[in-house]
């Protein structure tokens, strides 16, 4: 079934197909919001504010969207209201990455390796603004015309944030063996 | 118009490439999540719609979440002995406040002592809406609800004492209050009533 008959069933009050839809891309949300905020509790929490002002506001939903794309808009700014409502999360960072290196084996469904632990603590140091625009153009993969749709914050500024991340990620993270 | 007639500095696409893969490679390496955590945030989410006012959905008005909290002090009050007040007020601030204040939006009491009215507004339409409970023997065709401006009501005479109800909308969808700390799953099937409790325990 596809995003829209999901949509329109959802609106005409059927559960099961929003359901459906939380099921198609809890997965995604769940790894942005992790990796953008560095907590398994707090991007469920911040994944289930999302979906539950999207189930509020798909009336207003415009079908000439992507449903993720328009699911992603709110996800992302959910996931900024809680890194300003929360405060500064650098030592949660911190804690992580303790908890990463000193764990005897690495924490049941997580395997992560020494450079991605690496790749993490230095993402985890990036200003949030940076973090988000890497994780949404390599993670996420998108054009910067998505992006920018997306965070409302323009192309040439997004462009920016990604050069000095990736800038930012270089020296954190020493020179890279090729 | 290109990148580099924008920019000062040569296209990020072409000089990040082995950034943007170790990004992606780490993006790609995070565990997937157990299907019961997206099945949990959907059911917590429609639970959740219940206290934030199902108005807002489909573009209608806000409702005050306090609207509901109220109704369920009242309806506590109209459904306890005048002797169990303080019983009344404590349950009302915690359980059965929360569970009323989930299961209606909008409320009122009719004036008869014996007579509890009940109001249910939903975020999406619906053809017919019962109420079931141990005061009707759990049929959903005996005490249908009456629609009014995308309110559901409807009056029935209770005894003071504890009463447990659901909501049925067309048929065979049950509203219930999954966050309610007093929902019975012996009898009724798991988690599918709502307590009211003014009386003895």
């Amino acid at each position: 079934m596809t995003d829209a008959e999901l949509i329109t069933r959802t609106r005409a009050g059927d559960p099961d197909a929003f359901g459906a839809l939380v099921s198609r891309y809890y997965d995604a949300c769940w790894r942005f919001a992790y990796h953008m905020l560095g907590e398994r509790s707090d991007a469920e929490d911040v994944v289930q504010e999302s979906f539950l002002r999207a189930y509020l506001a798909i009336g207003r939903y415009d079908e000439r969207d992507q449903f993720r794309g328009w699911l992603f808009r709110i996800l992302t700014n959910q996931c900024r209201n809680a890194l300003t409502s929360r405060g500064r999360r650098t030592r949660r960072f911190v804690q992580d990455e303790v908890a990463l290196e000193t764990a005897a084996a690495p924490p049941s469904g997580l395997p992560l390796g020494v450079e991605d632990a690496a790749l993490s603590r230095a993402l985890a140091q990036l200003d949030p603004q940076q973090r988000e625009a890497l994780l949404l153009k390599y993670a996420e993969g998108l054009e910067y015309t998505e992006m920018s749709r997306m965070t409302g914050v323009g192309e040439s500024a997004l462009k920016m944030r990604v050069k000095r991340g990736v800038e930012r990620l270089r020296a954190i993270l020493g020179p890279i063996d090729d | 118009m290109t990148d580099r007639d924008v920019l000062p500095f040569p296209a990020p696409d072409q000089d990040d490439a082995d950034i943007a893969a170790r990004i992606a490679a780490l993006y790609e390496r995070t565990p997937a999540t157990e299907a019961r955590q997206a099945d949990r945030c959907a059911r917590a989410v429609l639970a959740q719609s219940m206290h934030q006012s199902s108005r807002s959905a489909l573009g209608v008005s806000r409702t005050r979440w306090w609207w509901g909290a109220a109704a369920a002090a009242v309806l506590i009050t109209a459904t306890t002995r005048p002797w169990r007040g303080v019983v009344s007020t404590q349950e009302a601030d915690s359980a059965v406040g929360r569970a009323i204040a989930a299961a209606t939006l909008s409320g009122t009491v009719t004036p008869s002592d014996s007579a509890v009215r009940f109001d249910l507004t939903l975020p999406t339409s619906a053809s017919a809406v019962a109420i079931v409970g141990d005061f009707n023997g759990w049929d959903q065709n005996a005490t249908p609800m009456a629609s009014r401006d995308g309110t559901w009501s409807a009056n029935i005479p209770l005894t003071p004492g504890r009463h447990v109800y659901a909501f049925v909308v067309d048929g065979k969808r049950w509203i219930v209050d999954p966050l309610a700390p007093q929902v019975p799953d012996d009898g009724y099937g798991p988690a599918n009533a709502v307590v009211i409790d003014g009386g003895p325990q």
